[in-house]
């Protein structure tokens, strides 16, 4: 699960799912590891000291009604102690693990070079619209270049929505009024294992109204060099193709585009 | 005060006060939400079996999970705990009732009502369906605009009144009645839990009690809070989510408290390191209010508090460590009787470990960057509150010998739990590997559906296996066993004590710790006097003034039997659902034409149903209101009890402190919000609406009938029934100033500067709706201090009040409140 990329420009960048996926596993195994120990150990003293009908040990004192509460003390309780140390050292070494990777997200990859692409991600009942930096504009479909770093910007234009793809492992707020940022980047192996052309599918996360379920829509992520081609055929033009069939029925078109497009 | 029926008449169960008897509705409720909620999460798990085929449309779906959401948290959970914290708390402390027993039928009839009220939400137009979280500004008419939306959320705002009613209470109760020698480090596990669980519902309440009145009046009135682009959107995650981690905990909490009792009961085992478990709950308790922000890690708070409530949200798990650990070591060396209680018990802190280990992971930023919004969080939380839950099932088990004093079937109680294990843990542990499936979506990749119908599956045997339970109690409560008083080998605690089911008094004599276990103790009563306490020789014990002399001037009802029947808590919910179902459809069926002045406004109804229904509802409060002040009703104060921190401070001054410290929030809640939005409109290009010199006046009049109302108490102290009315008439008068004043600058800004609540001539909308609405609900509190001002006076001249001013004082406390907090809105709204 754990093989960190190295994208193409040589740098040591990591895609969001790369991290996402080291942390996860990380988790997942001590957690699992953990949770199994206690629930084991849990398990065979509710059968070790299950009533068997036999006579009750010496040292068991029955409690009796109306007693008020004693014993606070004891063995059991340095037990108590030693285990809640124990796991509190597991968790918060895990969380502060987690923290670095953390700021490593927050950040993006440094990029020294200029061609970090920055897109206007705008939600609206039902669908997406992608705002390039030339002013051009898309919806239901996001085309972008590999190897690149794509920096969103995300907002809506009625409804919080939230903007995500669970392949990319991206995801961020889409609120009225507001920009949440996140970023992503597709490496060319990525994109060439996919037959040239990668597609991701992108899915709403925030409940935003009666089309909330079908609110899907694609990330293309195509060679540099096509892109760049397609990108410049754009420039001027302001609504895209897919757009032309008017805002009204958007989500159906947005739909149709998806529909038809392996996830 | 009337008689209480005998519990075979209809008519006993709409006057009771008795604890027992509204613990018994509460759950009886709960049980009939939990099957409405149950029948909508079986529609969601059919609907999720295909992810293309449907039966719901997409709204019907929204609502279906709404309602879901909605019903088992608010309508199903707490309330089902709270039936068993209203007939066992007593028990525990030794109380005969709770502190203020018509105010606890209250909290139960606005719980029934509000339920109503969201049912019938269904059939106006479809309830709403933007989610239990009503994220904004989904949650406005503009996107969710049937009549039933406002209902529902009408319906929340009425629920958490009376939740708040039922947390006072119990404060009260659990500080001021414990049986003498039970120091509140002595009380059971299970009280202890219900008193965190009540202080964190005073103040997490009051902010969703803010937030509900802030959209009720988006919806009803047509402020613009939530619609607005200067940060609406995250106004309602922060007040909802300051309310909803709380809350979170709220819910498990009383599960928590049986889990640890049943852990004790049934392993002989007392509770390892019991005050550090306390001690970690309390924790919990304050801490739950720092980190509401980890549900928002995907908005734009910044790094610095993202980090910042990562570290909290770790802090928290950290005493569930703790209290996880000590239940596990008490059941060492224990003789574990494996009934079906215990099974669920047991069966709840197993998903409870998971639940919390899953929750970490959503503590870990990066994680919870992907896993919000998607099935991940869903199993999560169904794991703590539902696993949770799962103990409270325990709870009914263990209780219910006790409550009908018939003993269950345990082997249909077993193949219960053993099916219910098994279906929740299908439904919810699919969830787990489903989880990039986003929340509330029904087209999801088909990649994930073998999980879903895996879920869909377990779905239905997790709801076929509480219609045993259901046929198990239906069928022991007609021929069960007699369980006799105590049919558990361990139990410790005092309900065990008596018969099953408990006596309409409780006790047979005044229950006493004193000598360190609990004892019946036979106070002497003389013909006309407190009860004098008797020591060992039977002499009358001097223990400081507080139990005589005091005690006479106090309660100068002392001779008087306890009442347990009143009509008015019913009628008087009632009447504030008649209320609230008039206002849900206020906004579409009434519409103003704002004209020049006053005069020419024009009104058109256009179904005169609602506006009836509002002012019939409101004739029906206040009378309902005035009734319930006069009416004779007793509940006695407990004589000798253990009251730490509380001692000295009288119960209804105690319960109106607690009223009053989550007003402070609610009040808190909405000038945050005015602050907020202003932050992020750009603080500086706001300039105040109102003119500061009315302002200014208002201040000084506010301020001055403070000072009456001061000399309305000194007056009844010093029994001047002159003195006492001039006062009284000088606050009405200064309050009616006030409120003239008031409507003079609101009339002014409508027809001379066009600002109106949804509309300003002079920059924001938003800035207008916020000015009325945070004075308006300032304004209600003056109104409401009027009423009961009046109502004083009135009996203030028929020669009340000199005897016992007590009620002049607690009026005092109100209106001084309400005094200060304009001393807050002035500044805000007046001056910058
Ligand atoms: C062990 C400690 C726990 C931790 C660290 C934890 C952490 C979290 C976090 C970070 C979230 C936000 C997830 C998101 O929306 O992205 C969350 C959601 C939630 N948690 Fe926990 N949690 C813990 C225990 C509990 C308990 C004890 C309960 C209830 C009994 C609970 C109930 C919930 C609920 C209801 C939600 C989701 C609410 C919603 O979005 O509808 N959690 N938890
Ligand atoms: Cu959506
Ligand atoms: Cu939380």
């Amino acid at each position: 699960m754990i093989d960190p990329i190295i994208l193409q420009q040589g740098s040591d960048w990591r895609a969001q799912a790369e991290v996402f996926d080291e942390i996860f596993f990380v988790f997942l195994a001590l957690g699992t590891l953990v949770g199994t120990i206690v629930v084991a150990y849990t398990l065979w003293n509710v059968f070790k000291y299950r009533d068997d009908g036999s006579e009750p040990k010496e040292d068991f004192d029955a409690p009796i009604v109306g007693e008020l509460p004693t014993g606070q003390g004891g063995p059991k309780a340095k037990k108590l102690f030693l285990s809640f140390g124990l796991s509190a050292i597991v968790v918060i070494s895990l969380v502060v693990y987690a923290y670095g990777l953390l700021l490593y997200v927050e950040e993006g990859p440094d990029t020294s070079d200029a061609g970090n692409i920055e897109i206007t991600v705008e939600g609206y009942q039902f669908g997406w619209e992608y705002i390039y930096p030339n002013g051009y504009s898309t919806r239901g479909e996001m085309i972008v270049p590999a190897d690149q770093r794509i920096d969103l910007n995300v907002t809506s234009r009625d409804v919080w929505h939230n903007f995500g793809s669970s392949e990319l492992r991206i995801k961020s707020d889409a609120i009225p009024g507001e920009y949440s940022s996140t970023w992503f980047s597709v490496s060319s192996e990525d994109v060439e294992a996919q037959g040239g052309e990668a597609t991701y599918r992108v899915e709403c996360f925030e409940l935003c109204g009666a089309g909330h379920s079908a609110m899907t829509g694609q990330i293309t992520v195509l060679p540099q060099d096509e892109w760049e081609e397609w990108y410049a055929g754009t420039q001027g033009e302001n609504t895209s193709s897919v757009d032309s069939a008017g805002a009204g029925n958007a989500s159906s078109v947005d739909n149709a585009v998806i529909r038809g497009a392996p996830a | 005060m009337s008689e209480l029926p005998p519990t075979t008449s209809v008519k006993r169960w709409l006057v009771t006060t008795n604890h027992k008897d509204i613990g018994i509705l509460y759950t009886i409720t709960a049980l009939f939400f939990l099957l409405f909620g149950g029948v909508l999460a079986l529609l969601i798990r059919v609907q999720l079996w295909d992810p293309m085929n449907q039966i719901l449309s997409g709204l019907a779906y929204n609502e279906a999970v709404t309602a879901h959401g909605l019903i088992m948290v608010f309508w199903f959970l707490s309330p089902f705990a709270f039936g068993f914290a209203n007939y066992f708390v007593p028990l525990q402390i030794g109380a005969d009732d709770l502190a203020f027993p018509r105010l606890n039928a209250l909290s139960y009839w606005m719980y029934l009502f509000s339920g109503v009220l969201l049912s019938i939400s269904f059939f106006q137009g479809g309830t709403l369906s933007a989610g239990w979280t009503i994220y904004a500004p989904l949650n406005i008419p503009a996107y969710t605009p049937s009549i039933g939306s406002t209902g529902a959320i009408l319906a929340l705002a009425m629920f958490t009144i009376g939740v708040t009613a039922s947390s006072v209470n119990f404060l009260v109760s659990i500080h001021h009645s414990r049986a003498e020698g039970m120091g509140i480090m002595d009380m059971p596990m299970f009280t202890w839990t219900i008193l965190a669980t009540v202080w964190m519902m005073l103040f997490a309440f009051a902010a969703l009690l803010a937030a509900g009145l802030i959209l009720a009046s988006d919806r009803v009135l047509g402020s613009v809070y939530f619609s607005a682009t200067e940060g609406g959107s995250l106004l309602w995650g922060h007040l909802f989510w300051f309310f909803g981690h709380p809350e979170v905990y709220i819910v498990f909490f009383p599960a928590l408290g049986a889990m640890l009792e049943l852990f004790q009961t049934f392993s002989g085992r007392r509770l390892v390191g019991r005050k550090w478990v306390i001690i970690a709950i309390c924790l919990v308790s304050v801490q739950s209010f720092l980190v509401w922000m980890h549900h928002m890690f995907l908005t734009t708070i910044n790094l610095e508090i993202k980090t910042l409530m990562m570290a909290t949200t770790i802090g928290i798990s950290l005493p569930f460590d703790l209290i996880v650990f000590s239940l596990i070591y008490t059941l060492i060396k224990g003789r574990i009787q494996f009934t079906t209680p215990f099974l669920f018990a047991f069966g709840a802190l197993l998903l409870f470990i998971l639940g919390g280990i899953t929750g970490v992971f959503l503590g870990a930023i990066v994680l919870d960057y992907e896993f919000r919004g998607t099935y991940w969080v869903v199993a999560h939380f169904h794991y703590v509150m539902f696993g949770g839950a799962t103990a409270l099932i325990g709870a009914a088990y263990y209780w219910f010998p006790k409550i009908t004093g018939k003993m269950y079937d345990e082997l249909l109680g077993k193949i219960h739990f053993v099916l219910f294990f098994i279906g929740f843990n299908a439904v919810y542990f699919s969830m787990f590997l489903g989880w990039e499936t986003p929340r509330r979506v029904f087209e999801y990749n088909p990649e994930l559906q073998i999980y879903h119908q895996f879920g869909t599956i377990g779905a239905f045997v997790l709801g076929f296996s509480f219609f045993i339970m259901f046929y198990n109690f239906a069928k022991s409560y007609v021929s069960g066993e007699p369980a006799g008083d105590n049919p558990w080998d361990y139990s410790r605690t005092a309900e065990w004590a008596i018969s099953s089911p408990p006596p309409l008094q409780n006790w047979p004599n005044r229950p006493s710790y004193a000598s360190g276990k609990l004892e019946f103790v036979k106070d002497y009563v003389p013909d006309r006097g407190p009860a004098v306490k008797t020591d060992a020789n039977g002499n009358g014990a001097t223990d400081g003034g507080d139990t005589h002399s005091e005690h006479i001037k106090e309660y100068p009802y002392w001779d008087k039997h306890p009442s347990h029947a009143s009509i008015w808590p019913l009628t008087l919910s009632f009447a504030v659902g008649v209320l609230f179902l008039g206002l849900t459809g206020f906004r579409d069926n009434v519409v103003f034409e704002v004209g020049e002045s006053l005069a020419s406004t024009s009104v058109t109804i256009s179904n005169p149903v609602y506006p009836i229904l509002i002012v019939v509802g409101l004739v029906g409060l206040v009378w309902t209101g005035v009734k319930w002040s006069l009416e004779d009703f007793y509940a006695p104060p407990t004589e000798f009890a253990e009251r730490w921190p509380f001692e000295g401070v009288e119960k209804v001054k105690l319960g109106m402190w607690f009223f009053i410290a989550s007003d402070v929030i609610v009040f808190g809640a909405f000038l945050s919000a005015a602050i907020f939005v202003r932050y992020n409109a750009g603080w500086m290009t706001w300039e105040p609406l109102a003119e500061p010199l009315p302002g200014l006046i208002n201040t000084f009049v506010l301020l001055t009938s403070s000072f009456t109302v001061i000399l309305a108490l000194v007056a009844a102290r010093r029994k001047s029934r002159q003195g006492l009315l001039a006062s009284l008439g000088a606050t009405i008068v200064l309050g009616f100033t006030f409120l003239g004043i008031k409507l003079w600058e609101w009339n002014k800004e409508i027809f001379e500067r066009g600002v109106t609540i949804s509309a300003n001539a002079h920059g924001d909308p938003i800035q207008a709706s916020i000015y009325y609405v945070t004075t308006g609900l300032h304004g209600i509190h003056v109104v409401i201090g009027l009423v009961i001002a009046i109502f004083l006076f009135v009996r203030a001249y028929q020669g009340h009040y000199l005897e016992d001013e007590r009620p002049i004082e607690y009026f005092g406390l109100y209106w001084h409140f309400v005094d200060i907090v304009w001393v807050f809105i002035f500044p805000l709204f007046y001056l910058f």
